[in-house]
């Protein structure tokens, strides 16, 4: 569902994706763990269109992202960690507004949002400007608006920032079922916790290349770590250090 | 599934995003009313007063002009070619400007891009959005004009329907060239390269204009026996206004010929107008999109075009360590001892960020220009002055352009300064500074820079206008407590009507604070300057010589408090209990 093919992306001088080659096949949910500049943000931001590779391809959907961009948009869904949200429109306005713009149809959008609204507990809100709504309202609008048109593939950046943990229950929730019944998640996270208790396959990105990619088990093996995936993701980040410092070291 | 019937009824992305930002702009509008209704009213008479006022001036104008014997209908007519001329320029300066924000630093384009909306249709919306905002002002300058010019002529009815449509035409062209120029800006330079264009550009301009502006002595004798002679010496520099293939030699030519019934040859210059709008509008329209994203992916991507070459990336590499060992910067502020430590290194972070803000850069380059433009002018006017009457009035006049200048500086860079913190208020919020400090070294930064401006503005132009030193210093004395207001008018009201929510400083600006302050500075300026002439020392002889005196000064600096001092007193109590 996604593929990944060789995927590089240089800023300047600066590396930051170094020729990365990932499958994401359908339904599954897939946590990029890496430390900072590691290239997670880089990669979800060439995935989503925002930015072009410098080589490289990314299929979406069976679509590829270069020649068949808009079909590739079309199944697929981006939120970010501080998405866009228009503030002086309601979360109600918001919703009919995005699901338009995938050519939704009125009775569609509504049926679309009803369930969503509930869960994620947004009535109380629906009908109040965005600019007066909370970091974690915003977020969950951007996610429900996200979700609307059922997409196949769904990126998403840190989705837990400024959620309370009741909602961060929720997307967690709504996410695992979702992907269960064919979307296929692709989540970019610090916190740990999140992907060892969602994921199916974990990817670990260090100075712009995956470094590993498995299951948690197999991540393990791997690493030749036991204990929490935290001891795990510092041995396996930690050893492509050092093998990168020696490399250059040896010329 | 949705059925055909229902997709059919769906508005199209461009209809859906214009809807959506209409709305946004009416409950932006209905929330400036709700905030305050007097200040709202304020703003609208200020509005209404400047329509009206230009038209009363303009048509005074145009009717001593017309007056001038054989010479009068000529003179109208390139008064006309040249004003369109340079709004011309400046909609297209303006135009590149707002479309590079647009395009590039705008969150709506980012969202918009990763959606299912093809990328031509992303580009025709922001280029429709960049084109309204770029362009209100030149209707807003036009109207009166060409409502004075009308009456003036005594035009038909018609007249002002065609001009409508003439200038809706011709807003479209410079608008297109600015947005393709700031793709291909956004495409092929990076901050440095544009940097170092944009002061070549400026400096080519400078001294174009200093080269074109040459002072030609005309003697009395000639001015007596050879009238014709020297006008046409002088119609003979604004020629280029007349050039064939300028869009406003076609809106001028078709406004002019229109006005005197000439209608066949209107339409023919309506119609090369339309079939231009049409050509480039088509090719905007429809194959830009693509360009449009490259330019997007490559700005985004931070890299220069030019650092596909080693050696680009090689003499990078050594400037930025050359940079940071020597920090040239922190070096000379660093000079300023007295400073405590924080104070320097907030200061250091002040200039930094304007410095690497292309946009801002973009914008204080033309107005330095545009200043530049207007001292090579002084050198030669004063030429043309004789008469102490004429001197002392300019001289005045000169005041006033001085500080209309500086209220510009200070309501578009000073004005969003606090906003434009932001998110990150809470540093220097939490730090030992505080807040309060943070005000008054915005104050004092940006009180002294533009000082240094000012002062320099205000001698380098008395000195071209041969102004004796007692009144440069009263001039000079004016200026420094006007800075100050104008700076203090601009922390204050930024600090009381913050908005943290937008990172774009010409959006900041163009809200219901930047208004107000805009509108504020500009009733202060005209307010000093009649209270400085009602007292200044060396016009007024008699009994009353003193009262005047004390009556001109001592209103000049009253209201000198009242709008300097007082909002930046009441920003300062506002951030003492500022909760972040």
């Amino acid at each position: 569902m996604i593929e990944l093919i060789n995927l590089k992306k240089h800023f300047g001088g600066l590396v930051a994706v170094d020729g990365i080659n990932l499958s994401v096949p359908r339904g599954e949910f897939l946590a990029m763990l890496g430390p900072n500049a590691a290239g997670k943000t880089t990669t979800i931001r060439m995935i989503a269109g925002l930015i072009k590779p410098s080589a490289g391809r990314i299929i979406v959907a069976g679509y590829d992202l270069e020649s068949d961009s808009l079909a590739a948009r079309r199944r697929m869904a981006y939120v970010p960690d501080f998405p866009f949200l228009y503030d002086k429109l309601t979360p109600s306005e918001f919703l009919r507004f995005t699901g338009q713009l995938f050519e939704l149809s009125e009775s569609s959008i509504n049926s679309a949002a009803a369930d969503l609204i509930e869960r994620f507990s947004l009535g109380p809100y629906l009908n109040k400007p965005i600019e007066g709504l909370s970091h974690g309202t915003r977020q969950r609008v951007a996610i429900v608006s996200a979700l609307l048109h059922q997409p196949e593939v769904f990126v998403i950046d840190e989705p837990m920032v400024g959620l309370d943990p009741f909602h961060a229950r929720v997307v967690k929730d709504v996410l695992k079922e979702r992907s269960r019944s064919g979307m296929t998640v692709f989540l970019s996270t610090h916190q740990l916790s999140v992907a060892e208790e969602m994921a199916d396959r974990i990817a670990i990105m260090h100075q712009g290349r995956i470094v590993a990619v498995g299951t948690r088990e197999e991540l393990r093996e791997k690493s030749g770590a036991s204990g929490p995936l935290e001891h795990t993701f510092l041995a396996l980040t930690s050893q492509e250090a050092n093998l990168a410092e020696e490399n250059a070291a040896t010329g | 599934m949705d059925s055909p019937r229902e997709k059919d009824q769906m508005p199209g992305f461009l209809a859906l995003l214009i809807r959506v930002n209409l709305i946004q702009a009416w409950r932006r509008l209905k929330s400036i009313v709700q905030q305050s209704r007097l200040l709202a009213s304020i703003i609208c008479a200020f509005i209404a007063g400047y329509a009206w006022i230009s038209f009363w001036l303009f048509h005074k104008g145009l009717k001593f002009v017309e007056q001038f014997p054989g010479l009068g209908p000529l003179l109208t007519e390139r008064l006309l070619f040249l004003l369109f001329a340079f709004l011309f320029v400046l909609l297209l300066f303006s135009s590149l400007v707002i479309s590079y924000t647009n395009y590039f630093r705008n969150r709506e384009t980012a969202f918009l891009l990763t959606l299912p909306i093809p990328r031509q249709q992303i580009f025709r919306w922001k280029s429709i959005e960049s084109a309204v905002l770029a362009s209100w002002a030149f209707i807003f300058l036009t109207a009166p004009l060409l409502a004075a010019y009308g009456l003036t002529r005594g035009v038909p009815w018609h007249f002002y329907c065609v001009t409508v449509v003439l200038l809706a035409l011709f807003i479209v062209l410079p608008s297109i060239a600015g947005s393709w120029i700031a793709v291909s800006l956004g495409r092929y330079m990076d901050r440095r390269a544009f940097q170092i264009a944009a002061l070549i550009c400026v400096g080519a301009i400078l001294v174009g204009a200093a080269f074109w502006l040459k002072a030609e002595p005309v003697t009395d004798e000639m001015l007596e026996t050879r009238v014709l002679a020297v006008m046409d010496r002088l119609l003979e520099k604004t020629r280029f206004a007349q050039f064939p293939f300028l869009p406003s030699y076609w809106l001028s030519s078709g406004v002019l010929n229109w006005s005197e019934g000439a209608f066949a040859s209107a339409g023919f210059f309506a119609l090369v107008l339309l079939s231009h709008v049409l050509f480039f509008g088509v090719l905007s329209f429809t194959r830009t999109g693509g360009l449009f994203f490259d330019a997007v992916s490559t700005v985004q991507s931070r890299g220069s075009v030019l650092a596909r070459w080693a050696w680009f990336r090689t003499w990078q590499s050594r400037t930025e360590q050359h940079y940071e060992r020597q920090e040239p910067l922190r070096r000379v502020i660093d000079l300023l001892f007295w400073l405590r430590a924080d104070t320097r290194a907030f200061l250091v972070k002040d200039i930094r960020i304007f410095w690497r803000d292309t946009s801002q850069w973009a914008q204080t380059l033309v107005l330095f220009g545009l200043l530049g433009v207007y001292i090579i002018n002084l050198r030669h006017f004063s030429h043309q002055l004789s008469n102490p009457f004429w001197i002392n009035l300019v001289s005045f006049l000169n005041l006033g352009a001085c500080a209309l200048n500086l209220a510009t500086l200070t309501t578009r860079f000073v004005y969003p300064q606090f906003s434009l913190e932001g998110k990150r208020l809470w540093i220097v919020g939490m730090a030992p500074m505080g807040l309060k400090r943070m005000v008054t070294i915005k104050f004092a930064l940006a009180g002294w820079t533009s000082l240094a401006v000012t002062l320099g503005l205000i001698v380098l132009s008395c000195g071209m206008l041969n102004v004796r030193w007692d009144r440069v210093l009263y001039f000079a004395f004016a200026i420094t407590i006007m800075t100050f207001t104008l700076n203090g008018l601009a922390v204050g009201l930024g600090v009381l009507y913050p908005n943290f929510k937008e990172d774009n400083p010409s959006k900041i600006v163009s809200g219901f604070g930047g208004t107000f302050c805009l509108v504020l500075s500009f009733l202060y300026i005209a307010g000093s300057v009649a209270l400085l002439a009602i007292g200044s020392p060396w016009d007024i002889s008699g009994e009353f010589r003193l009262l005047r005196i004390a009556v001109g000064m001592g209103g000049f600096v009253s209201m000198s408090i009242l709008l300097g001092y007082f909002p930046l007193i009441f920003a300062l109590r506002k951030v003492t209990a500022f909760e972040i």
